[in-house]
């Protein structure tokens, strides 16, 4: 275990407002919003316009939602990951215990609304495919079910999720440094879905014209989907610094500074340290 | 005084980053769940008909003690938590639910008699009674797992009996199940499709469910094993990377 830094005196603490969920609220209600949204445009135009691609009516309002929000994606993904990486933390090693403790709660929040993002790409609008799926006899790769769920249900949630590692990695000692295994796998392995479209749709093109759901040429989505339970083992290093955060702010026991925390973000994830959790 | 205070205040910031991690891992294991179990069970889950006594209950059991196999690993050895299966298979019925009644019925009009899910929430209960009695991963594995599998038909078949009336349809014998498939057209999915059971020259009559519940407990208890110990050591892994200075170190140190 590396060296700690021990202090008795009374060490600054974040008022409690600085744990506010408003900004998580905000993110999600939009997000929830906008999927009613989407919802209520597939009820009023997938059965209207979007039975057959070669119609005008479909290049009116599937193929040009298809184009509009591709772009969309690609401009907000580069923004957002862009400003989070250009306004990083450049002085880590000085971070104060307050400000790091506001800052995990903030990574709280990223994730959580990554995770909302995740639960509607992967459960809600991959199902409703599903029976998209056993309702048309489909004429082109970019079904109306295809244009949200594949290319706009799953760039929101790589947007989102790969913005919360940026956070992390600019933002926290822990993850400043060195690379975390399992948050990797947590933000890579979905990610990786959307590529495993390519495969899907060349599939279904070639050589499977039924849509047999345990069709194995499905399961590189579910090795994907695995990843999921990374969320686990990213916790599980969150938890135990968060703790010592809470720890020494409130009741002033020692803590390592940041500097070591970067050094060794391993030794910042003691496993005994959640059992012994009596907060 | 202060100090209570101070007491208060960190619990409180404490209470909220646990409702934080439990909301975030509730929803994404839903996603992951129920990603995995659509595309290696779906189509069992989807359709009535597709509900027989042989594939499904096989095929259903062993593809989802999955996911509440590793999720016991690390909320049982990390946090004492016994609701690691019921977490998750909660989780999966609830995202099924939604797609069911708001999709399936809601947008493309079959009928919820039609396309309920599967459910494993007894046997999930059970699965995470036994672990947290014994307190050991390799019985769960052994009487958990078999038991995961023997429960599976037993706790559905209250929900799937009534579709198994039998009917004369215009002169042949149909389930009421059959009939439902037969009326709401599927454009995908054609009959000869369906992986059900359909008889055999080595098979007795009547030993069907049994033996298939039986087997399926049997793969059960040998898939809960690897994903225990991916579950502990890969997905609730702590490991980082080393970084750059200190990879760089132990080289010139070596």
């Amino acid at each position: 275990m590396a060296q700690t830094q021990t202090t008795a005196t009374a060490v600054a603490r974040p008022p409690l407002t600085a744990f506010s969920w408003k900004s998580a609220v905000v993110a999600i209600g939009a997000l929830i919003v906008f999927d009613v949204l989407i919802n209520v445009y597939e009820r009023l135009y997938a059965l209207a316009k979007g039975l057959d691609y070669t119609s005008a009516d479909y290049t009116t309002y599937w193929m040009s939602m298809l184009f509009a929000e591709l772009v969309m994606e690609a401009v907000t993904a580069g923004a957002l990951w862009g400003w989070l990486w250009m306004t990083r933390d450049r002085a880590l090693e000085r971070l104060s215990p307050a400000e790091e403790l506001k800052r995990y709660w903030a990574l709280g929040l990223f994730v959580l609304t990554y995770t909302y993002a995740a639960y509607a790409g992967a459960s809600y609008f991959t199902e409703q495919d599903g029976t998209w799926h056993q309702t048309v006899i489909r004429d082109t790769d970019f079904t109306p079910s295809h244009v949200i769920e594949f290319y706009q249900s799953y760039p929101i949630y790589i947007i989102f999720g790969v913005g919360s590692l940026v956070y992390a990695m600019t933002r926290l000692p822990q993850f400043a440094k060195a690379f975390s295994l399992p948050y990797a796998v947590l933000v890579g392995a979905p990610l990786m879905i959307f590529p495993n479209v390519g495969l899907n749709e060349f599939g279904h093109t070639r050589w499977f014209m039924e849509e047999l759901f345990v069709a194995p040429l499905h399961w590189g989505f579910v090795t994907f989907g695995w990843g999921a339970l990374a969320i686990l083992g990213t916790w599980l290093q969150v938890c135990p610094r968060v703790l010592a955060l809470i720890n020494h702010i409130y009741y002033g026991k020692p803590i390592q500074s940041p500097a070591e925390v970067m050094r060794d973000p391993q030794s910042s994830c003691d496993p005994a340290a959640c059992v012994a959790c009596v907060l | 005084m202060q100090y209570s205070q101070v007491d208060a205040e960190a619990k409180a910031v404490a209470r909220k980053f646990d409702l934080v991690v439990i909301m975030s891992t509730f929803l994404v294991l839903i996603a992951g769940f129920h990603v995995h179990q659509m595309l290696v069970a779906g189509d069992w889950s989807f359709w009535i008909d597709w509900k027989d006594r042989n594939w499904w209950p096989i095929v259903a059991p062993v593809l989802e003690i999955t996911f509440p196999a590793a999720v016991q690993a690390v909320l049982w050895t990390k946090f004492r938590m016994p609701i690691g299966a019921t977490f998750c298979c909660l989780g999966l019925l609830f995202g099924e639910w939604m797609n069911r009644y708001i999709n399936f019925w809601g947008w493309t009009h079959y009928p919820l008699n039609f396309v309920f899910p599967e459910t494993f929430i007894p046997a999930a209960v059970v699965l995470d009674i036994v672990l947290m009695l014994t307190g050991n991963w390799i019985v769960t594995a052994l009487v958990g797992g078999e038991l995961w599998g023997w429960l599976f038909y037993p706790t559905n078949w209250v929900m799937v009996a009534p579709f198994h009336v039998p009917v004369e349809y215009q002169g042949s014998l149909m389930s009421i199940a059959d009939v439902i498939n037969y009326m709401y057209v599927r454009t995908s999915t054609p009959e000869y499709l369906r992986i059900v059971e359909t008889g055999t020259m080595r098979s007795f009559a009547g030993g069907v469910t049994g033996v298939a519940a039986f087997f399926s407990a049997f793969c059960s208890v040998c898939m809960y094993v690897p994903w225990w110990l991916m579950g502990a050591h890969f997905f609730g892994s702590t490991k980082f990377f080393k970084n750059y200075e200190s990879a760089t170190a132990e080289v010139k140190n070596a």
